[in-house]
């Protein structure tokens, strides 16, 4: 028994390595919604327009006309109105070139 | 909000539950201890353990999830419009494991232990943890309406959850005989897809206008309105005129009482309607595992915090999906994406001694009305301090006077939608 629990405590050890949180940042935590559209890291596979290869500011200059309906959309017109300047901001780097 | 614990205080946390689960695990086998166990496969917890070894490859995830194909509730309702193949909408955990090393335990989780930290799996063997995600989805309330249990849904298929069931009501609609009546019956709200029982109506009166034309869809509702229904309603007076009735519960649409039998149902008011297919969406709750272990309210749903999704009730439970009482969101495929990746990315930080960082979410919920007709409804959502709640001025429906051209747009993203989160969740 005392030797299960041993081998118990070793494995805990062993597989709690430490976790990496440092790419998980906010501006991370706010882009994560995207791909479900987008596709994961933006690389849409299906009929949706990829986001992977766009730089900072073709990503803040459309976000920006689909929320003042410039652009004309679909359903980015009706999301774009739930971010920010400063939150477009910060997904501009989250994606593609910016990365 | 979860306590933020040092590596130090984790250490003597997981020190103390290995002892107690080798010393209090009796006839059973003592249990192995990795970092976060996820409990289900769907659109929460496929979400959550990719992202999890994608935001810190280091730590150890494993995948219960009783099925080897999961079959997605979006797009089933195509499958009954015969618009597409079961194995259209079939998902392996392959990826998951090979791309993303997830381990994946393709068995069914019996119990999950708060106070050991314990997943009990259907072999007698455990799971030790040190946060746990709950992506159980809905559990339907047998009984809950009169005469509809579990044997009466093989009679009258619920289809809420898609593979078996949902081949079975394919199978009925193809044996009808052309005139009879297709009745869904809907349920009150909360339930999982809003706009899903309209756009089945939608679809399978598509394949009826081709196949029984002399049948109609009568939808006996339980609630007055529901998800979209302007634009719904807009789009059936032009593609199926006078084919799909909608009885609101106060025009005694609401049903009480079935017989699978019998083959009727019985409104509150005591009208019996039959008809010659009859899918009942019934009355849900949180997933049994979470509602066993006490991670559930009075009504059957999990409250949770909006930041971390942690369990009221336990804070190193993570409950998402249609299980969890996500403040405004709806329970949506979509939402339950969003929440997996949140919950992942600040266990990921707490684990790692760092504070959570406040959600961000979005839903997207397309309805198909016919192949080339696609509406939607979207939003944009924030943890606050008031829980999860919708931007003001984002997201809304689709415009009422869209015009075919976006109605098709419409229909083209909810198959990029489709191959999109699929992507996302299964890799």
């Amino acid at each position: 028994m005392i030797r299960n629990i041993a081998v118990a405590v070793c494995l805990t050890v062993f597989v709690s390595g430490p976790a990496a949180a440092g790419d998980v940042t906010e501006a991370a935590v706010l882009a994560l919604s995207c791909a479900a559209c987008h596709g994961p890291g933006g690389a849409s596979p299906g009929s949706i327009p990829a986001i992977d290869r766009l730089t900072p500011s073709e990503i803040v200059a459309a976000l920006r006309a689909f929320r003042s309906g410039t652009r004309p959309a679909t359903v980015m017109d009706r999301i774009a109105k739930g971010y920010s300047d400063a939150e477009i901001a910060q997904l501009s780097g989250q994606f593609g070139k910016g990365r | 909000m979860s306590p933020v614990l040092s590596r130090r205080d984790i250490g003597r946390l997981a020190v103390g539950v290995a002892a107690a689960t080798v010393l209090g695990a009796g006839p059973a086998r003592a249990a192995r201890k990795v970092d976060v166990v996820v409990v289900g496969g769907g659109f929460g917890g496929a979400t959550a353990a990719r992202y999890l070894k994608q935001f810190a490859p280091g730590l150890s995830v494993v995948l219960v999830e009783q099925n080897r194909t999961f079959h997605t509730c979006p797009f089933s309702n195509l499958v009954l419009g015969g618009l597409r193949q079961i194995s259209d909408i079939a998902h392996t955990y392959d990826r998951l494991s090979d791309r993303f090393g997830v381990e994946v335990v393709h068995q069914r989780a019996l119990a999950l232990d708060v106070e050991t930290r314990t997943v009990r799996l259907a072999d007698g063997s455990g799971i030790g943890f040190e946060k746990a995600v709950l992506s159980p989805g809905v559990d339907m309330r047998w009984n809950a309406l009169s005469g509809y249990d579990e044997a009466a849904s093989e009679v009258m298929p619920h289809a809420w959850k898609a593979g078996p069931q949902t081949v079975l009501l394919r199978r009925q609609l193809e044996a009808m005989v052309d005139g009879e009546t297709v009745i869904i019956a809907p349920p009150a709200n909360p339930f999982r897809c809003p706009p899903g029982p309209y756009e089945r109506a939608s679809l399978i009166a598509h394949w009826l206008q081709q196949n029984r034309p002399k049948s109609k869809v009568l939808i006996l509702d339980a609630k007055d309105g529901f998800s979209k229904q302007g634009l719904f309603m807009q789009a059936w007076s032009g593609l199926y005129p006078g084919m799909i009735e909608h009885v609101p519960a106060r025009d005694d649409g609401r049903i009480v009482n079935v017989s699978a039998s019998g083959r009727w149902v019985e409104t509150a008011f005591g009208t019996r309607h039959s008809g010659g297919v009859i899918n009942i969406i019934p009355p849900q709750w949180a997933g049994a595992i979470a509602r066993d272990a006490g991670l559930a309210n009075a009504d059957g749903w999990c409250p949770v915090d909006p930041t971390t999704f942690a369990s009221e009730m336990a804070p190193d439970i993570h409950v998402i999906g249609d299980a969890a009482i996500a403040g405004q969101m709806p329970k949506s495929g979509f939402s339950a994406n969003s929440q997996g990746k949140v919950a992942a990315a600040n266990i990921v930080r707490v684990l790692a001694g760092e504070a959570p960082v406040s959600g961000s979410f979005a839903n997207t919920c397309y309805s198909l009305v016919a192949p080339d007709y696609g509406i939607s409804v979207a939003k944009v959502y924030r943890s606050t301090q008031d829980g999860i709640i919708g931007i003001d001025g984002s997201g809304g429906l689709s415009p009422m006077d869209g015009g075919a051209a976006v109605r098709a747009h419409e229909a083209r993203f909810a198959e990029g939608w489709y191959a999109s989160i699929t992507r996302d969740m299964f890799g």
